[in-house]
């Protein structure tokens, strides 16, 4: 299976849900079957061969088809089990948007045709309006996708050793502005819908995104593999604290989501910036939970935070056990990776990182709390979300192996 | 030949950062285009070369026909834009003929030049049709920087980044700023 229908089957799909969105029905059944030959096409395609047809040379890697999977799957749990007042077939469109999207930045071949998806998605999602302005819906984007090009341009150019020093910072900062990391963080609304908010960049797009930056990275400066890495260690270092303290302190219980995810993407990019075996292991487990659970967590919280009715069931306990990282959930096997990773490098790294995981109970508490009482389908939702976690921290090999790991 | 394309590039993305009305965003976005057309012949060939001027002159005829009924070139309080504009200008000037070596200066000041004052165009307070115009353009500089390599990038990005200037152009502009 080649991977331009990856690309085609989601966009057709939410293209057809467009139109069709005045019967909610038929643009649910379109895009839903053309949907499922999108993830069926991204399971068909083997990692690594590559497609020319385009005369782009597209080409799914192990860990992107993996995470693509992953981000199909996890549409597809909440368009199935979403909350009465959301629409799904709005759900599906943006989301098979989303997916066509990352297939295309998961399948390119170069780093401009990177850039040029992330721009297009970004127009994409600005166009859908929102009540923050255009120029800051898409501030983050943008400086992303200039910084990336500047990297691009550095890397490419004939000069000084330095310039590839510039390349390796401009990548990890257009890294950052496109997830919305520190030091580039996305101005959030807490009022806003998921769709148009900044969440689908840090937390669905995000993981294949950066994926595919650092493989392109890795062939544009080879020999600064270690600045790049070290600055990662260093925003991931940075984020872990900044995410988690905020998380736990902001009143809005929608921003301290917001800045969860920001938590858990600065120990995802410690896990890559380590660069050995172990490093890339736990980051992918990692991006696995945020996509699988923690995103579709959020979606199922929104309600609850709207109407601020906080509970302390033992559903909400279970879920806060798995945002913190605790036994047997996949952030548990994910930590244990990363500080044996870190061990391996410099240990004192990862007391540094020990350090900052007892930052992640406080907000993980409150964040389980923020869910409510789930009921009906929020609840059948909540309890896959859990399960599959599990499943992912007691046999994480499957899903490495997935990844190529 | 390549020098004064690189020279109206960079006129033309001073233009759109130092303009509000259709009318000059319109002739930036064209003098862009035409810049970059004569780059990419010069570098990966005619069908590089149409496809920047299709999509891009795409984007100046759409802006042509949508937004404020005026040039506006430099509004009142235009100063810091004109500063911007040079401060970008020079330091690529210099970034891509004295730190960077090899052939190729032209196309790297223009594409150094673009990307440097588009995304300032959208990082500052601006009105949508402006943010889009600078998007458009912005996506054919993405292509352009491709060429700054030894080895071509081959037609496909252009083809790509000139879809993507189109499609950032089809976008309505009412009702974007919800603000």
């Amino acid at each position: 299976m080649e991977p331009e229908l990856a690309v085609g089957l989601p966009a057709v799909g939410s293209v057809c849900a467009a139109f069709l969105r005045a019967r909610p029905r038929a643009a649910l059944l379109a895009a839903g079957v053309f949907g499922l030959l999108g993830v069926a096409a991204v399971i068909l395609t083997s990692p690594g061969a590559t497609s020319d047809q385009l005369g782009l040379g597209l080409s799914l890697s192990p860990e992107s088809r993996a995470l693509l999977i992953a981000s199909g799957a996890a549409m597809a749990l909440t368009v199935v089990l979403a909350p009465l007042a959301v629409e799904r077939a709005t759900l599906l469109t943006w989301g098979l948007a989303g997916l066509a999207g990352m297939a295309a930045i998961a399948a390119a071949g170069s780093l401009e045709l990177v850039i040029l998806v992330v721009l297009v998605l970004a127009v994409l999602q600005a166009a859908a309006g929102s009540s923050r302005s255009l120029a800051t819906r898409l501030r983050g984007p943008v400086l992303a996708a200039a910084l990336l090009s500047l990297a691009a341009v550095c890397a490419r150019a004939e000069g000084p050793q330095y310039l590839q020093r510039f390349a390796a910072v401009a990548l990890v900062a257009g890294l950052s502005a496109a997830l919305g990391t520190l030091p580039y963080m996305h101005d959030f609304d807490p009022d806003e819908r998921t769709s148009t908010s900044p969440i689908p960049w840090i937390a669905f797009i995000g993981p294949v995104l950066a994926l595919a930056v650092l493989a392109r990275a890795r062939e544009l400066i080879p020999s600064e593999g270690g600045v790049l890495g070290a600055m990662m260690i260093g925003l991931g270092l940075l984020n872990m604290v900044w995410g988690c303290v905020a998380s736990w302190r902001t009143e809005n219980g929608a921003a301290a989501w917001h800045y969860s995810f920001i938590a858990d993407w600065g120990l995802v990019l410690c896990g890559l910036g380590l660069a050995i075996a172990d490093g890339q292991s736990a980051a992918i487990l990692l991006l696995y939970g945020i996509v699988l659970s923690r995103l579709p967590l959020y979606l199922w919280s929104r309600q609850s935070l709207r109407e601020k009715r906080p509970n302390d069931r033992p559903i909400n306990l279970l879920a806060a056990a798995m945002l913190a990282g605790a036994a047997p959930f996949a952030g548990f096997a994910a930590r244990v990776l990363l500080l044996r990773g870190a061990t391996q490098l410099y240990w004192p790294l990862a007391l540094a990182i020990g350090l900052a995981l007892l930052l992640w109970l406080p907000p993980s508490l409150r964040l389980g709390r923020s869910l409510g009482l789930p009921r009906g389908r929020q609840a059948w939702g909540v309890g896959i979300a859990l399960a599959i976690n599990v499943v992912i921290g007691l046999y994480p090999q499957p899903f490495l192996a997935l990844a190529g790991l | 030949m390549s020098a004064a394309a690189a020279f109206i590039v960079w006129l033309g993305a001073a233009l759109l950062v130092l303009s509000e009305g259709r009318r000059a965003l319109a002739l930036g976005m064209a003098l862009i285009t035409v810049g970059f057309a004569v780059l990419a012949l010069a570098g990966v060939g005619a069908l590089a070369a149409s496809a920047i001027l299709v999509g891009g002159g795409f984007a100046a005829g759409r802006r042509f026909r949508s937004g404020p009924d005026a040039w506006g070139v430099m509004p009142s309080g235009s100063t810091a834009r004109v500063v911007l504009a040079a401060a970008v200008g020079l330091p690529a000037l210099w970034i891509s003929t004295s730190v960077m070596t090899g052939p190729g200066a032209p196309l790297r000041f223009a594409a150094l030049s673009v990307l440097g004052l588009m995304t300032a165009r959208v990082l500052t307070p601006s009105e949508p049709p402006a943010v889009l115009t600078a998007l458009a353009a912005l996506a054919l500089s993405v292509a352009a920087a491709a060429g700054v390599a030894g080895t071509s990038p081959g037609p496909a990005v252009y083809v790509l980044a000139a879809i993507a200037a189109v499609g950032i152009s089809l976008i309505p502009v009412r009702e974007l700023d919800g603000a």
